[in-house]
């Protein structure tokens, strides 16, 4: 499996899938002109971990706005994580939002209430 | 589907096409694990789209309380705006139209910073206006003084003279800085300037007197040029842009000297504008710090030859004053100008 390494821009966030330290971390704004070509870079290496033998995964997610074509890929994202755990894998997810960005607060609370199992932490960014 | 072939819906395309077959032709056990499968996606669908519509709402929440603060905002930049628009008027009736104009546009340096150069500057003042003002009512002399100082302001101004500053009753005003047309022009510039305020001086005496103003100002005018120090003057604090030195002095004496209601010209404005007006020459006269000699003339008219061919007028008190030097354009531009003018003339009548 090869690293995954995304720089940001105005519209795409940073990802960064490191296996040696076993860490993705999403961060950013995400309203891609093509949302399914930017994710489509990163979610067949989360399937790719989910059908590894890897045992777990530390996951940071700090998004500053997401519109709601990026949102349909973030679940999926989630879904996979949450199939991950499901099949024994160790999962953390850390939800950060710059503070007093309700709307980032309850997005990161609503995914946290969708997938109980992850255990999503949402936490003010520091 | 993307250009990467990667698509988002993927696993509900997939259900979608695998439907009619299984409908069709399937047994009953893969009926029921379609139906499972097909149960489960639309649970997650379902619960995707309560939280999009959660979020979407959530951001359009968002724009609207942005769009209120854009609002507010926009409405304090208005009002602010309308506050600089009414500072900037009181504040451009103490300051050069010029510097004005710079400091409001960015161009303006307010260092404390001067620099030589070659300037016209013009001075005037009311003959025995103690008297004169002693002799009316502190309003009736209020009245026509700031009738005096606007009607002269006004010609100055459109004249492109930089308004130095009134002292009492007199005025300087000068011409090369912070623009300037050359020093030639600039000469030009200032006389035909003092002509039109002399010009326009005889209309007011005979407007005043019908008002009952028995002793109307006369006004006496000097006009020198030659190097000065010219530029911001004071303290980091506290700036004046004026011109200071030996040749501002000159011109303020050439005032003092000129006859009541006359305008005398030093010798190095006079090689400027000699072809002008006619003058007559008058004693030198010498002055503390100027080492040479000041040959003085007395403006006596605008010489025939400049009347009749080079330069056309028209001064109003409605509040028109054209000046044109016909010596400098180029027949195009007469061409263009008449039919501005023309054009105007149409306006007028409708």
């Amino acid at each position: 499996m090869n690293d995954l390494i995304i720089e940001s821009t105005d519209r795409t966030p940073a990802i960064r899938f490191i296996h040696q330290t076993l860490r993705l971390e999403i961060e950013g704004e995400s309203y891609p002109e093509d949302v399914a070509a930017f994710y489509g870079q990163v979610i067949p290496t989360i399937e790719q971990w989910q059908r590894s033998d890897v045992t777990s995964l530390e996951v940071s997610i700090n998004l500053i706005y997401i519109n709601s074509s990026s949102m349909k890929a973030l679940y999926r994202i989630f879904d996979v994580l949450d199939h991950g755990r499901a099949s024994g894998k160790q999962v953390r997810v850390q939800w950060s939002y710059v503070e007093d960005d309700d709307v980032m607060q309850e997005l990161g609370e609503d995914f946290r209430d969708r997938f109980p199992e992850l255990a999503v932490d949402v936490k003010v960014t520091d | 589907m993307s250009t990467s072939g990667f698509d988002l819906f993927d696993r509900e395309k997939r259900l979608l096409e695998e439907g009619p077959s299984v409908f069709e032709q399937g047994s009953v056990t893969q009926l029921r694990d379609f139906s499972e499968r097909l149960f489960e996606r639309f649970r997650g669908v379902v619960r995707e789209n309560e939280d999009l519509t959660k979020h979407s709402d959530r951001q359009e929440r968002r724009l609207v309380k942005l769009n209120q603060n854009l609002k507010a905002q926009t409405k304090e930049l208005d009002e602010r705006k309308v506050a600089l628009e009414t500072l900037s008027r009181q504040l451009a009736k103490y300051l050069p139209p010029q510097i004005h104009e710079a400091l409001f546009a960015g161009r303006y340096d307010t260092e404390v910073r001067t620099q030589r150069k070659r300037l016209t500057v013009f001075f005037s003042d009311i003959k025995d206006f103690t008297q004169t003002a002693e002799s009316l009512q502190p309003e009736t002399l209020t009245e026509y003084l700031n009738e005096y100082f606007s009607e002269m302001t006004r010609i100055a101004l459109s004249f492109g003279a930089t308004i130095d500053k009134y002292i009492g009753d007199a005025m300087m005003v000068f011409f090369g800085d912070p623009e300037s047309r050359g020093e030639r022009e600039d000469a030009r510039a200032c006389l035909s300037m003092a002509l039109a305020m002399q010009d326009r001086l005889r209309e007011l005496h005979a407007i005043w007197t019908s008002r009952g103003f028995q002793q109307p100002f006369v006004v006496r005018m000097g006009i020198n040029t030659g190097y000065c120090n010219v530029g911001n003057f004071g303290s980091s604090e506290r700036l004046s842009y004026t011109i200071v030195g030996g040749e501002v002095n000159v011109a303020a004496r050439l005032e003092s000297n000129a006859d009541p209601g006359g305008l005398l010209i030093s010798y190095e404005t006079y090689a400027l504008v000699r072809d002008l007006v006619d003058v007559e020459e008058r004693q030198s006269v010498r002055m503390k710090g100027i080492a040479r000699d000041i040959r003085t003339f007395a403006v006596l008219k605008r010489s025939k030859n400049s009347q009749d061919n080079d330069t056309v007028r028209l001064s109003d008190p409605a509040g028109v004053d054209i000046s044109i030097d016909k010596s400098d354009l180029s027949a195009e531009r007469k061409a263009e100008l008449a039919v501005k003018l023309r054009h105007l003339a149409q306006q007028l009548e409708c």
